[in-house]
């Protein structure tokens, strides 16, 4: 027994920390997940509770093969991925778009279905990963020298601002998180901060110019500019159907009380669209009560703890960066994910990670963390082992481009 | 830039501090709502998701003693139509198909519902009738209607539906079933509700989605319980007769009112009560419960009570003579005048109550009693006629007896000095139709006073969970001498007495008639006709009471003329049907050895063994169902009921297409 432990011991690498947290996460999001199923089941008449659960045990199962393999794969080589990744993610955005419009309806822009296994993937999330680690390696590459804005501009800005416009029309939340997760990356990674408070005018003056002509040309592309309106008007009003929704997150949190109702038990679960997901926070609360509800954001927290300790005993700028750009973005998407059940914050199409059911938040989530077990791994990796072992053909193929511009 | 490892990590610090506060905020928020907004939150769910729902028990119903249901409930169905609801199209099409329907159903021509349907849409009537009360059948008729069938939404289809309670023999013993509604407590109904009312029961459920609610418990927070069936003691058939009987005579003397009781003599079951009045139409309707309610004066229908009194208290005997005179008798300066003129000169005292002497009867009391009136009072009290009987429906009349010590100027129900002459004959005393009938079936059933009985038993689900006994009143009110003597009298009465018009040779009744003046106070005086008496004579069966009020006096007044010919074709009507009896009534009682042959048919016909089973002793039709399911063929020798013997013993193995004879 021992030495199958050993044996599987020798397998993981980094930190054990954050394995056992993750785990801990996704063994935990079983009860609530299987829980909520009984909605989707006996109310809107898909499927089997059972067929539920085993469809999250799979997507699970998937995820941590997903972040085994990438846990074992130097972290260097995400760093050229991530340029390779610029072109084909803004591909799959425009494919995710052109189908949303094929397809109707509001929600269809954000999913592709991936041939052969035919899931539902968000392309967004996808999208902001790629975005962080580019922006990470951007920081890491000009770590010693002075940033030129210009210089930023195009090499930083462009690719980071073509990614998200395709993703604004149908996913302003993804699009402004993913925008505010850059911003803090390039706050840590020392990026000037006067030209971020340019950068964040922009940004606006962007999204203003999106809103103002989607309004004047409603059938010009498609877009949720009306959603998102009402969801911020009513985030101050509760009669809206957005308001409908909050106010059964809240009576799930208010009849859950200290201990809670209990394992399934949940009332609120019929109600609250999106149980399983957007909400679980609300029903985690309801079922497991106050005391459930802090040991999740407790679990959180030590992952936080975890993951700025990783950060720390990281040897090379972009492996921190790495660490701060893909995983605490985790734990902001957990905090406004809770911010939007409990009412904090406007209701956004935000996932708790590692917690809701569905198949690209807990992929893309164990791609991440398998990305910051990485790092972990190779702790003792320094910037000049990183710079001399910095000969994957993706480095290479970027510097001869360089070489012919000039 | 010069980014270095340390200002990655102070900053990165500063990034944990502010999740660290945000992970503090969050839970704050999780407590703010659960105890500050708490309250609000925890009502409304309850109000949104919880709901109880009420189910619905049935109200007992009330039978008749052979199992005829008296009174039970029913859906009624009110049918309205939105013509706004119903689209153009759909309407224009199937109008006619539509009129044409319910012009079948309601008996009105089709033309007339294609202007009213067309009118009502013109007017765009968002509630138009169409019709009230409808039995289920002919609702479920009326849903398969063009159009309606559309239902609600398409079709405009309003349905309201109401509980009322029915009674399915209409106003056969209307006043005495009753009711107990908002109009208050009437009848059997009304005396018996607590047994009869219904227990709805409740159950919490808790929505889960729209419109759908799963119940919270497995259990019922409270069952449903339906209230018992109550079987009265009424028998349709004889309820039937005294009706008719009843009726005919009131249309026949114009009447005013009228009522009649039929009381089983042994256990005072009231197997009959009808109460009819008029109403100025001219028809007759159960009115009021006269029977019990009406307390009046009796008239010579109480003579026997004096009789009785003098008897007991060994004052006199029927062979003793009176003095009738010349009909006349002066009391105190008032006359008591015998309705036959002239008299009937000295006569026995037995011959005087056969003849109804008011002369001889008074003069009776008045020489027995004059000196100790109280001792006669007490007498007459002591047979019950001074207080109510107590039957548990209300509205029971308050009898009056005057009581000698009672004196005081000006009050009519003072003792005076006519008091006691003119109590001996029937009057200054008021007593009800159901009193009378208690005391003469008293006299009928050799001196025991059973108590009139409406109820025999409460029934729940089938169980019978009470069953009333009879109840004695007196055990003897006199003794046998007396008793004996006073069923001679009354057999005589229709013999060779006032009721002789009665007499039949094959068959024997005994009674007393009763013509009793009313209203003589108005100068206007009235007449009330009664005869009270039982059948056959000898062991009587029955008692009844029959009391016309106010006949057309032009066309006849005497107890003998207008109530009596009532009596007496009840008393034949019941005689003549009650050898058949047995084979008319749907008695409850008995469909328990059909159960049991059932139950033995189903036992055999489920035993799939094939084995040959014992059928013998089982009805010949179940027999040969049970075999024939096994296979066999069966031969049957004789034309038999019941199966006596079989040619394959039971136990043996059989097969099927085997042959099986049944003797």
């Amino acid at each position: 027994m021992s030495s199958l432990l050993q044996n599987i011991k020798s397998y993981i690498k980094g930190d054990l920390f954050i394995w056992a947290l993750v785990a801990l996460l996704a063994l935990f999001s079983f009860m609530p997940v299987y829980s909520a199923s009984t909605n989707l089941v006996y109310v809107a008449g898909n499927g089997t509770t059972i067929g539920i659960l085993i469809k999250h045990a799979v997507l699970l199962l998937m995820g941590f093969t997903i972040m085994f393999f990438i846990h074992r794969t130097p972290y260097r080589y995400f760093s050229g991925v991530s340029v390779v990744m610029i072109p084909i993610v803004i591909v799959l955005l425009i494919v995710t778009l052109a189908q949303g419009t094929t397809i109707g309806g509001a929600n269809a822009a954000r999913w592709i279905r991936i041939p052969i296994i035919g899931v539902g993937f968000q392309t967004s999330t996808l999208a902001g990963l790629v975005i962080m680690v580019y922006t990470a390696r951007y920081l890491a590459k000009r770590k010693d020298d002075i940033i030129d804005f210009k210089e930023s501009l195009l090499r930083l800005w462009t690719p980071i601002a073509l990614v998200l416009m395709f993703i604004l029309p149908a996913n302003f939340s993804t699009t402004a998180i993913v925008f505010m997760m850059v911003l803090m990356l390039c706050f840590v990674g020392g990026y000037p901060i006067k030209y971020l408070a340019g950068i964040i005018g922009a940004g606006i003056v962007i999204l203003l110019l999106f809103v103002l002509t989607a309004k004047a040309f409603p059938g010009l592309m498609p877009n949720r500019v009306d959603t998102w309106m009402s969801r911020i008007e009513s985030f101050s009003d509760d009669d809206s159907k957005e308001g409908y929704q909050v106010e059964n997150a809240k009576i799930a949190i208010a009849t859950g009380g200290l201990t809670g109702k209990g394992p399934g038990k949940s009332v609120q679960k019929n109600f609250l669209p999106q149980s399983s997901s957007d909400f679980i926070f609300a029903i985690i609360v309801e079922e497991y009560g106050l005391f459930g509800a802090g040991l999740v954001l407790l679990v959180y927290f030590v992952l936080t703890f975890r993951l700025y300790v990783a950060a720390k005993k990281a040897g090379t700028v972009f492996g921190k960066l790495l660490i701060v750009g893909v995983g605490f973005p985790i734990v902001f998407q957990a905090v406004i994910n809770m911010m939007v059940a409990t009412n904090l914050g406007p209701v956004t199409g935000q996932t708790l990670p590692l917690i809701s059911s569905g198949g690209t938040s807990i992929w893309m989530t164990c791609l991440a963390v398998g990305m910051v077990l990485s790092v972990t791994a190779s702790a003792n990796v320094t910037e000049e082992q990183l710079a001399t072992e910095s000969e994957d053909p993706l480095e290479k193929l970027y510097h001869t481009e360089e070489i012919e511009e000039a | 830039m010069s980014t270095t490892e340390k200002s990655i990590v102070d900053k990165l610090g500063w990034l944990v501090l502010v999740l660290a506060v945000l992970f503090v905020v969050l839970i704050v928020r999780v407590g703010f709502i659960q105890s500050v907004e708490g309250e609000y939150y925890r009502k409304i769910s309850v109000q949104r998701t919880i709901k109880t729902d009420t189910i619905f028990a049935n109200r007992g119903n009330i039978y008749a003693t052979g199992g005829n249901l008296l009174a039970t409930t029913m859906s009624k169905y009110t049918v309205r139509l939105d013509m706004v609801t119903i689209e153009n199209k759909v309407f224009e099409e199937n109008i006619n198909a539509l009129s044409d329907s319910l012009s079948v159903l309601f008996k009105k021509p089709s033309s007339y519902y294609r202007n009213y349907l067309r009118t009502g849409k013109r007017r765009r009537n968002r509630y138009l009738f169409l019709a009230r009360d409808l039995g289920y059948i002919d609702y479920a008729r009326l849903k398969t209607f063009p159009i309606l069938k559309l239902g609600q939404y398409r079709g405009g289809l309003i349905t309201e539906q109401r509980n009322v309670r029915a009674r399915p023999l209409g106003n056969l013993a209307v006043r005495t079933v009753g009711y107990s509604d908002y109009r208050g407590n009437v009848g059997v109904e009304g005396a018996y509700i607590n047994y009869l009312k219904e227990h709805h029961g409740w159950r919490q459920k808790q929505r889960i989605a729209k419109g759908q609610w799963k119940p919270i418990n497995d259990k019922n927070e409270k069952e449903p319980q339906d209230g018992s069936d109550v079987i009265t003691t009424i028998d349709v058939n004889i309820q039937d007769v005294v009706h008719a009987a009843l009726l005919e005579q009131l249309e026949t003397f114009e009447a005013d009112h009228g009522c009649a009781m039929v009381m089983e003599t042994k256990t005072g079951e009231i197997r009959a009560i009808v109460n009819l009045g008029k109403y100025p139409n001219g028809n007759y309707f159960e009115k009021r419960n006269y029977a019990i309610y009406e307390a009046q004066e009796p008239g010579s229908t109480f003579k026997l009570a004096s009789l009785l009194v003098g008897l007991e208290d060994k004052k006199v005997d029927t062979g003793d003579v009176v003095d009738t005179e010349k009909g006349v008798m002066k009391v105190y300066g008032r006359s008591i005048i015998d309705s036959h003129r002239g008299g009937y000169g000295k006569i026995s005292l037995a011959r005087a109550i056969e003849v109804s002497s008011n002369v001889g009867i008074a003069k009776m009391v008045m020489e027995s009693y004059k000196s100790n009136p109280q001792q006669f009072v007490d007498g007459i009290n002591k047979l019950g006629f001074g207080e109510k009987i107590g039957v548990p429906i209300k509205g029971e009349g308050q009898p009056f007896i005057p009581n000698p010590k009672y004196v005081k100027r000006g009050d009519p129900n003072s003792w005076n000095g006519l008091s006691l002459a003119w109590m001996a004959w029937g009057y200054g005393v008021k007593v009800t139709p159901l009193q009378l009938l208690t005391f003469y079936n008293a006299i009928a059933n050799d001196g025991v006073m059973v108590k009139p009985r409406f109820i025999k038993e409460l029934r729940n689900q089938g169980e019978v969970e009470k069953v009333f006994e009879s109840e004695v009143l007196n055990d003897k009110i006199a003794s046998e001498e007396t008793i004996n003597k006073l069923q001679e009298i009354l057999k005589n009465v229709v013999i060779r007495g006032t009721g002789e018009k009665l007499y039949s040779p094959s068959f024997s009744m005994a009674g007393k008639t009763g013509t009793c003046q009313t209203e003589y106070w108005t100068g206007n005086t009235q007449y009330v006709s009664s005869f009270t008496g039982f059948f056959p004579a000898e062991n009587p069966k029955y008692t009844c009471v029959v009391v016309v009020n106010k006949p057309n006096k032009h066309k006849g007044y005497y107890g003998a003329t207008v109530a009596a010919p009532v009596f007496k074709a009840i008393a034949q009507k019941i005689y003549a049907s009650s050898l058949q009896e047995k084979e008319v009534t749907l008695d409850l009682p008995k469909l328990a050895s059909l159960e049991s042959d059932y139950q033995e048919y189903q036992k055999e016909n489920l035993d799939l063994k094939s084995k040959m089973p014992d059928v013998r002793g089982m009805a010949l039709m179940d027999a040969v169902s049970v075999l024939e399911n096994k296979g066999l063929l069966v031969d049957v020798q004789g034309g038999l009921e019941y199966v006596k013997k079989q040619s394959i013993t039971k136990g043996v193995d059989i097969k099927r297409g085997q042959q099986v004879v049944l003797y």
